[in-house]
């Protein structure tokens, strides 16, 4: 996928080591402790559970329900201007249900989304300054939605 | 300590809109404190301590030089985004005067807003980092959209609908209609222009957010034996909570409690202290950044079941003067000013001393609860003896 569903002049993620597997790896890659296998979302610098300073990560699959959303009207500046009205959801995962993930629904208009639908992960990839992001977005999954 | 500091003065700026201020926000500060410490009966020199929070600007040193403190023996501020802090510097104050660490201590909060830095103006992609960078790149960079993002989830998990909203909306810009202060008085809201106003961000229309606005507010804190002296009756700060459970404060809606207004524990704290029950509560100013955040709040701290709020606050019930629990009686953030909920503060101690412009009749214990959705919380309780 090249097109972005937010402008493409929009907001990019900064890459360090605890959110770089995140943003670049293609999977839904989260944070796991080394010591006692807390996933913790977004990273920490400390396992809230061990306090742990070692960590790994986690892959799981990109599956999960739409937990909360939002349709954004007013554009918070001017970048978003001509991008309004746009959805943001907050997607909880099936395989860690206490994680939850932001992003965008590609496959559907605004008005059809509920909460409870079934969606699966797809990657946005930006080239943005030598780098390739692969940015986790979400689409409802087909012949299931609408209960 | 409990029931031991009392608040002795309250005052403020004039209000203004948005960026029509003539002064500076620091000589905004001064002009709400002078008017506070003249209600106390207190001169300016006599006051040795300030408290705040998140305040940049206008700093303590400053303040206490402009304004002609012979000494300042204290200063602080509280921990946290920003409304949600304002009963946690009341508490502030509250400990250091009861432990002595000076004897009037004025808690003030000022605001000027000016052009803000405009986020992703520039040609270059910015990029964003820590928390934010989960969020921001999807379009969600601000506090209505926070807001809007819990309060769909509640009002789906407690079957609430957008009337409840609305209800929150109504009852800050009834009470402004007789509030002199108040910038929206004179523009009353109908339940239709409610409905038919332009969304901010879904369930959000433009009613639910907050104003933004310039002015200042501030209160002197003393003991409550030293208030006796002073020259208006005394309010005393029955109890004052600020609270959080576990990993609750944690970034991109992760907290373990999501959807929460981060007053669970701020409730549990407060009636302990206070030996009373939400329903002992006469009135009530609710920190209203977004009215779903409200309704969070006020089912965490026990005055009903999240699946009853809509009913809580139907049929005029938060409205004075015939509501079970009037709440924003000065208008509130909404509809009087956007004082970083300074204003709330305010009204609440009026309420004891009789001085609203919307009195409720009879009051005992008159409650302020910072911002809702932002971590942590905190509330303060006044009462009249």
């Amino acid at each position: 996928m090249t097109s972005r569903y937010m402008p493409e002049n929009w907001a990019l993620p900064a890459l360090d080591d605890r959110n770089r597997a995140f943003f670049t790896s293609g999977r839904i890659a989260l944070q796991e402790c080394a010591k006692c296998g807390t996933v913790q979302h977004p990273p920490e610098e400390i396992c809230h559970a061990c306090q742990g300073l070692e960590f790994t990560i986690r892959e799981v699959e990109g599956r999960g329900t739409i937990h909360s959303y939002i349709v954004v009207h007013h554009a918070a500046n001017h970048a978003l201007r001509y991008r309004v009205p746009y959805a943001v959801v907050l997607i909880a995962l099936e395989d860690q249900p206490a994680v939850r993930i932001v992003g965008n629904l590609l496959n559907i208009a605004s008005e059809q989304i509920q909460i409870g639908m079934p969606v699966r992960a797809v990657w946005e990839e930006i080239e943005v300054d030598g780098e390739i992001l692969r940015l986790p977005q979400w689409e409802v999954i087909e012949g299931r939605h609408g209960n | 300590m409990y029931r031991q500091a009392a608040v002795a003065g309250v005052g403020e700026s004039t209000y203004y809109l948005r960026g029509s201020s003539p002064h500076s926000a620091f000589q905004l500060a001064c002009l709400a404190i002078r008017s506070a410490v003249e209600d106390a009966g207190l001169e300016l020199r006599q006051i040795d301590g300030l408290v705040s929070y998140l305040e940049p600007l206008v700093v303590p040193p400053k303040l206490a030089a402009a304004l002609g403190f012979e000494h300042l023996d204290f200063s602080a501020q509280t921990w946290g985004w920003g409304g949600n802090g304002v009963a946690s510097a009341i508490a502030i104050a509250d400990a250091a005067v009861t432990a002595s660490y000076a004897k009037h201590v004025v808690v003030y909060r000022a605001l000027r807003q000016t052009e803000k830095e405009r986020f992703g103006r520039s040609a270059a992609v910015p990029r964003v980092r820590g928390d934010y960078a989960y969020t921001a790149p999807y379009g969600l960079v601000t506090a209505a959209q926070v807001g809007a993002m819990q309060t769909r989830r509640f009002m789906h998990e407690h079957r609430i609908g957008q009337e409840a909203l609305a209800e929150v909306a109504l009852a800050s810009y009834a009470h402004a209609q007789h509030n002199p202060r108040a910038l929206k008085r004179g523009k009353p809201l109908t339940r239709a222009m409610y409905h038919e106003s332009r969304w901010i961000a879904e369930p959000f229309h433009v009613y639910d957010c907050c104003q933004e606005n310039d002015g200042a507010a501030a209160v002197v804190v003393t003991t409550l034996e030293r208030a006796r002296d002073l020259r208006k009756r005394p309010v005393p700060i029955i109890a004052a909570a600020q609270g959080l459970d576990h990993r609750d404060g944690l970034g991109a809606f992760n907290e373990p409690r999501f959807p929460t207004a981060h007053y669970r524990r701020v409730g549990e704290l407060l009636w302990q202290r206070a030996g009373v029950r939400a329903s002992d509560i006469d009135v009530a100013q609710f920190y209203e950044n977004f009215t779903g955040c409200v309704l969070m709040a006020i089912a965490e701290l026990g005055f009903c079941e999240a699946g009853d709020v809509e009913g809580f606050v139907s049929n005029e019930n938060i409205q004075w003067p015939t509501g079970r629990l009037p709440i924003n009686t000065s208008g509130g953030n909404l509809a009087e000013a956007y004082v970083h909920g300074f204003e709330n503060v305010n009204e609440a101690v009026r309420q004891v001393r009789g001085e609203s412009t919307c009195q409720v009749d009879d009051v005992d214990l008159s409650l302020s609860v910072s911002a809702p959705g932002y971590a942590p919380g905190s509330a303060v309780l006044f009462c009249r003896h």
